[in-house]
Order: structure tokens, then C-alpha cells, then sequence
């Protein structure tokens, strides 16, 4: 409902909607109620009811189209946002955001300042939101949803605040939320007081796992939107900056911070998110990335600087964060070897190209810098690997008894040719409309078809390539290759030119 | 105090000599182990620190096969001493037969780019890195003031540059693309071959063959020979089979227009 107002600002502010406000959705072919504002539910509508029902309790209900993607999209966007506070967000959809505040909420003196400035922040964009923070995520989720708004739960206390909430607060599934108030089992704490393992037999293992989650007797998954990582730095501004130099200078900054960091613990990171928070809650964000591990505050910014271009500031950018991915230790040392001195060995050769690899990724992008690889394949066009372009030269090579082109092209290219006996090599050939007199052939190299790669019953011995190797008069040389075989009654095999040799 | 003309004169040319030794100075070079080649270059080998440019001929342009066959063996010696980068638009070298003109095609780090200008932009910026002994790039035109960043980057670190020209496939095929300035201490134009089968009977195919000429060679003479790729001589393994200077080079003309 927020999201709707959101969209659509001209209509009214929240406080002062004249009517009753409904969002409705078709659900098997009957138009029900998708949400409702308070007008509305203080007239007895609920989300859920036929919409001919609500229209029949109250004529002046004013409805429109409920969009639960949009909805989705907007929380997601939102989580997003909640990374200036927690570097880990979970979207709890369809109307909650869990945000991993551990070892951060000292960054606003306090985890009841920062509840504060977050929902501060919240309402100030327009998104009416209510907070709790408790130990567990459970627990979290019923006080923020039915407990008084902004409860702070001491660490290892939730038990007494959570015994006075509805059971709807335990995040059960449909059935077992509809039977337990029935028995007149309403409020979580009476839940608490009964044995354990007739609840469990009665309403099955999902309520006493709901019921050790709040309490944090069982371990819980959250899907946090960005994985969380501990290195992580953050620059908040009194005013907003939008010029790019200070963009420079902001990251620059909040580099300092987190390679000061770095250093102090031996580590190296060679994935970089430089996150710029916008005042209209937009976060535009721009990664560098290294070959090798590396903390070196101006490489980093000398990567980022060309990138930031595409940045736009909008109104401002209030805060800058960075996190660090695919961590790992670097020591001290490494950064002080001289290439020169010890001659051109692996390490040198890495300190030096590294650099240059990193300017070329980040400038051109991140698979268009590689080296190759063998890889154990016969089918010619997948006997190469890319690799990244530092990576370590394996030991393997192609085989030398099997010549290859120079030039291999990705799609081989049609020609009609003339040959003698159908076994044998071409006498001519035409490619591109030129025509070549073969005055030299070798071959065949017969090469088949992977058949492990596909359903036994589609293996046909048919799906095979004879490769010729020809030099015409001139002196080029040319990779050719017949489809399948000369039978009868199937289509006449087909050639075509895959490479060229030196 | 007054200085004599003839020290003052010394004293001038030697400052003059510091100005251009930017440029001028002879810097090593590679030589390619037969007087026949050798004798045509400058510095009596391929120098190092420069950028050489090598054109492809006929359609050929359009695949820069045999220069590309060519630079790689000429930058083959390089590749062993340092790093190598190979910078293209189209995405059609095989390493597997790079290696097998004996490249270390594994470590040999490839860059595609979107355009001349990327190109260019990356091999000037590979030069001039330290550790990097030779680039080779797939250009289809270069101008002169980028010839001359070329050589910049060259003279920083002494890297060295083999500038292949070629076409991108489907543009204008009557467009004669300029020729590029002289900042390049070379020009070779090399064209396919016929190879010298070991077994004339069976029609084998032999050692790959280059008709390669030397076009224009700063402070050296333009020269055409028949080279042959052969693995036990020097380590260019590029041999000289003909010289075709002279004479020799109206009797080769005829066997490159068949076909």
C-alpha cells in the first residue's frame, strides 16, 4: 500500500486519504481484497474479502490494481537502501526487511539510535515502517509486527516480551495459525507452557521449529540480498557532495579507511564495491576489480576514478560505502619485491603485469583480458579454456602431433568443392566466391562427435568430421573438414572451411 | 670566461646528442641469424624498442594469416624473455596452433578490444609497462600521431611492438587503407608460400613458407626473400630459403598470382 502511494503522489498524503483505500487482485477468477488502509479496516474490510462484499459494506471504497511485483522490486530496492546501515540485508517479503546489525549498531553510539535514525529515515521517504531488535530474527519480526513499535529485546530476554504477543506473531503456516487461536492457544506464551512433543505431533514439526527460532534455540537461514562481509568501510557526509572530484575524494577516503584495515590484519581483496547512497534512496554502485590481492588505496582509486563517470549523483550523495570481497591474506613483503632485481620470476612477473592486467579488465571489461588453457577435448573449437590473464600456466599442453590453425573461425565457413573419389581430399575449392586449386592435401583426421554428451539414443556414428589439411598453389593453407559420410539415401555430406593455417 | 669555439661546439653536441637520444641511439636487437636479412636491417638484426608494421596481401588482408604466422615467429624469442600480449578485434587466434609455430601461446595473455582506437590504446599501454617484452596487435589503420604514441610507449620500457594490419571482414574491399606513417622502424608485406613437401609423391605439405619482403626499413634497405619455418636454426626459426632480390624477384611473381 505504501509502495502505491509511493507511485502515485498526486492523490493525497497518507494522514489525510478522505476515503477507504483498497488494493484489489484477481484470484481465481474473483476479485478479492489485497490490502487495505486504515479507513478501510476500521470499517471491518480485510485483506482477502470478495471485493462485491467490501463494495457492498462500504459504496464509497475507492480501489485500484495491486502490483505484488512492483511491491517485491520496491522492497528489494529498498533493501538495497538498508546497506548504509548493515551490510547484511535479507528481503523477508511481501512487507519486511532483516537487517544483521551485528558488531555495526556502535557506528550510530547504540542499537536504540540507530533503530531510530533508520525509521527516521524511513518516514522521512514516505515508507511508514515499524522496528524491533532482538537477538534472533524471529523474534525480531513478531515484536516489530505486534509488539509496541521500536522494542529493543535485551540480549537473551525475548522470552517475556514475545509470551504477551498473538501466536500470528511465530510466523506459522496457514493451518496452524488458523486451529491454534481456536483452541484458544492465542498468545505465544501460552504455547511456550506445553509440552513439547504433543504440539509437535498435533500441528507438525513447522510450529515448534517458528517457536525455537524466536527463541533462538534453532539455527535460521536468512537469504541475505548482498552476502555480508566483514570488510567493509563506510564515509557519511553532514552535507550531500555531488561533484565528481569529491566522488574521487570520497572513495579515496573510505579506502583509506578499510586498506588501513587491511593492513593491520595482512589481507588483500581482489574484488572492490564502491557504493554511493543517494539522497532519494537510489545506490548506484561501480566494482574494481584486481588480478591479484591488493589493498593499495591509490591503485584502487586510479581503477575507479574513469568509472565514476557513470555515476549520477541526482540530488546528493549522503553516504559511501566499500566493501571488500574474495578476501585473503597478502603479506606485507610481497608489495616491496623488485622485479628488476631478481631477475624475471613468476613473482616479478606478477607484480608487474598485474597493474596492466587491472587497468585493461576494468577499462575494457572482465572477459575480454584472457590466456588460454588446454582443455581434453577433441572437438577442435573446445580444446581451448579462457583463463584469467595472471592465472598459473598449468603443467599440459595441446598435442603437437595434431596440427592446428592458426586462425580458427567460430562458425566454420561454407564451400563447395570438387574431389576426385569421395574419400579423398578436394581438387578445388571455392571460399568466399574465390576459387583454390588444392596442390597439397593431408588427412583425414577423423573426428567424432562427443557421444557421452548427449542421450544414448540420439548417438548417430554418423555425426562425425574428416579434417583435411591443404595448401593451394598459391601457398595458403586451409583447415577443412566433410560432415558425416558419403550413404546412400541420406543427403550428400557438406563442407566447410574451419581455419587457416600459417 | 670565454670558451673556445671547438669546446663550445663539442659541448653542443653532445647536448644535442642527449636530446635525441630519445630516439636515436641504436637499441639492441634480435638478429635473425642470416646476412641475407640481417645486412638489410639497420642495426644488422630487428630492433628492439620499436614497432614494425607487417601487411598481409590480396584477401589476405581480411584474415592476416601470414603476418600473423611471421610476427609471431619473429616475436617468439621475445615472448621467452618476458610477457607477451596479443591484442585483436576478432577473436579468431587458435593457441593451439600458436603453439605449434612453437609460441608459449599458454602464456600468452590476449586482450580483445572493441575497436582500432581500443587497440591501440592497449598496446601503448602494454609497451610502456614494464615486464612486457612484445605486443602484438591487429589493427586495420594507423595514422601517424598514433605511430608516433606507438614509439613513445616502445622507448619507455624497450618493449617491442608487431603491428598486423588487417581488415575487419565486410568493409568496403576497394578502400585502400593509408599506409601506415613512418614512425615504424619496419614495413613487411608477406604473402603465402608454397611449402617444399618432403615427399613429392605423396603431396604432403611441408614446413610452412612466407614470401616475405621488406618494404621500407629505417636506416637499413628494402630486401624479399622465401623464408621457411625450420625449428633448428637460431631462434627466429625463420630460414631463408631464396633471396629474391633482382631478378629473382620477377621469376617469384608468376607463382604468386596462380591460383
Amino acid at each position: 500500500m505504501a509502495t502505491w502511494r509511493r507511485r502515485n503522489p498526486c492523490v493525497a498524503p497518507v494522514e489525510v486519504f478522505p476515503t477507504p483505500f483498497a488494493l484489489l487482485t484477481t484470484e481465481r477468477a474473483v476479485r478479492r481484497l489485497y490490502a487495505v488502509d486504515a479507513g478501510a479496516a476500521a470499517l471491518g474490510l480485510y485483506p482477502g474479502q470478495k471485493a462485491t462484499d467490501a463494495g457492498a459494506l462500504c459504496p464509497e471504497l475507492v480501489t485500484a490494481e495491486a502490483d505484488p511485483e512492483g511491491d517485491l522490486e520496491a522492497l528489494q530496492a529498498l533493501a538495497d537502501w538498508c546497506v548504509r546501515f548493515s551490510p547484511a540485508v535479507a528481503v523477508d517479503a511481501p512487507d519486511g526487511l532483516i537487517l544483521d546489525i551485528t558488531g555495526v549498531s556502535h557506528l550510530w553510539q547504540g542499537e536504540a539510535a540507530m533503530l531510530d535514525d533508520l525509521l527516521a529515515r524511513l518516514a522521512a521517504n514516505g515508507v511508514p515502517a515499524r522496528g524491533a531488535i532482538a537477538d534472533t530474527a524471529g523474534a525480531a519480526w513478531a515484536l516489530a509486527r505486534y509488539g509496541p513499535d521500536r522494542t529493543i529485546a535485551p540480549v537473551g530476554g525475548q522470552l517475556p516480551l514475545l509470551a504477551g504477543l498473538p501466536i500470528a506473531g511465530l510466523r506459522l503456516d496457514e493451518t496452524a495459525a488458523a486451529q491454534l487461536p481456536r483452541l484458544g492457544l492465542t498468545r505465544i506464551g501460552r504455547l511456550i507452557d506445553l509440552p513439547r512433543g504433543q504440539l509437535a505431533r498435533r500441528f507438525g514439526a513447522h510450529v515448534m521449529l517458528r517457536l525455537d527460532q524466536a527463541l533462538g534455540q534453532a539455527e535460521e537461514a536468512l537469504t541475505y540480498r548482498r552476502p555480508p562481509s566483514p570488510w567493509w568501510g563506510r564515509v557519511a557526509f553532514a552535507e550531500p557532495i555531488s561533484v565528481l572530484d569529491d566522488l574521487v575524494r570520497a572513495a579515496q577516503d573510505v579506502a583509506e579507511k578499510l586498506c588501513a584495515r587491511m593492513a593491520l590484519e595482512g589481507q588483500g581483496a581482489r574484488r572492490f564495491v564502491f557504493t554511493y547512497h543517494r539522497l532519494d534512496g537510489a545506490a548506484p554502485a561501480q566494482e574494481v576489480r584486481l588480478s591479484l590481492a591488493g589493498r593499495d588505496t591509490k591503485r584502487l582509486v586510479k581503477l575507479l576514478a574513469p568509472k565514476l563517470e557513470a555515476i549520477d549523483p541526482g540530488f546528493g550523495i549522503e553516504v559511501v560505502t566499500l566493501t571488500a570481497h574474495e578476501v585473503e591474506p597478502l603479506s606485507g613483503r610481497q608489495g616491496q619485491l623488485e622485479g628488476a632485481k631478481n631477475g624475471y620470476g613468476a613473482a616479478a612477473r606478477e607484480e608487474t603485469l598485474a597493474p596492466l592486467v587491472d587497468r585493461l579488465t576494468n577499462r575494457l571489461g572482465e572477459n575480454r583480458v584472457w590466456r588460454a588453457e588446454p582443455r581434453a577435448s577433441h572437438v577442435p573449437e573446445q580444446a581451448v579454456a579462457t583463463r584469467p590473464a595472471l592465472s598459473v600456466v598449468s603443467g599440459t599442453a595441446w598435442d603437437p602431433d595434431r596440427p592446428r590453425p592458426l586462425r580458427l573461425f567460430r562458425r566454420p565457413e561454407p564451400i563447395t568443392v570438387i574431389a576426385k573419389l569421395p574419400d579423398d581430399p578436394p581438387r578445388t575449392f571455392t571460399w568466399r566466391g574465390r576459387p583454390h586449386r588444392v596442390s597439397r592435401a593431408e588427412g583425414p583426421e577423423r573426428i567424432a562427435e562427443e557421444w557421452w554428451g548427449r542421450p544414448i539414443g540420439e548417438v548417430t556414428p554418423m555425426a562425425l568430421r574428416d579434417y583435411y589439411r591443404v595448401e593451394d598453389e598459391a601457398g595458403g593453407r586451409y583447415w577443412l573438414f566433410r560432415e558425416g559420410l558419403y550413404v546412400d539415401g541420406e543427403p550428400m555430406p557438406r563442407w566447410w572451411l574451419h581455419g587457416l593455417f600459417a | 670566461m670565454p670558451v673556445s669555439p671547438p669546446v663550445r661546439l663539442a659541448a653542443m653536441r653532445a647536448q644535442i646528442a642527449a636530446l635525441e637520444a630519445g630516439t636515436r641511439t641504436p637499441t639492441s636487437i634480435l638478429a635473425f641469424g642470416d646476412s641475407r636479412i640481417d645486412d638489410c636491417l639497420a642495426g644488422g638484426g630487428l630492433p628492439l624498442g620499436r614497432w614494425h608494421e607487417l601487411v598481409g596481401e590480396g584477401l589476405e588482408i581480411e584474415t592476416a594469416i601470414a603476418p600473423a604466422a611471421v610476427a609471431a615467429l619473429m616475436a617468439r624469442p621475445l615472448a621467452a624473455k618476458g610477457a607477451a600480449l596479443w591484442v585483436f578485434r576478432r577473436g579468431d587466434l587458435h593457441a593451439p596452433g600458436l603453439q605449434g609455430l612453437g609460441f608459449a601461446a599458454q602464456a600468452l595473455i590476449q586482450v580483445q578490444a572493441r575497436d582500432d582506437a581500443e587497440a591501440l590504446a592497449v598496446m601503448e599501454d602494454a609497451l610502456g609497462t614494464q615486464g612486457v617484452s612484445a605486443v602484438l596487435g591487429e589493427v586495420d589503420a594507423i595514422d601517424l600521431t598514433a605511430g608516433r604514441r606507438l614509439q613513445l610507449a616502445c622507448e619507455k620500457r624497450g618493449g617491442t611492438g608487431f603491428l598486423i594490419r588487417r581488415r575487419p571482414y565486410g568493409s568496403m574491399a576497394g578502400r585502400t587503407t593509408q599506409e601506415g606513417g613512418s614512425a615504424a622502424a619496419s614495413r613487411w608485406r608477406i604473402a603465402p608460400a608454397p611449402s617444399r613437401s618432403p615427399d613429392e609423391a605423396l603431396g604432403l605439405l611441408g614446413p610452412p613458407c612466407w614470401r616475405v619482403e621488406l618494404e621500407r626499413s629505417r636506416g637499413g634497405r628494402p630486401g624479399a626473400w622465401i623464408l621457411e619455418q625450420d625449428e633448428s636454426h637460431g631462434p627466429h626459426a625463420l630460414r631463408v630459403v631464396a633471396d629474391l632480390a633482382g631478378g629473382d624477384l620477377a621469376a617469384a611473381e608468376p607463382v604468386r598470382r596462380a591460383g
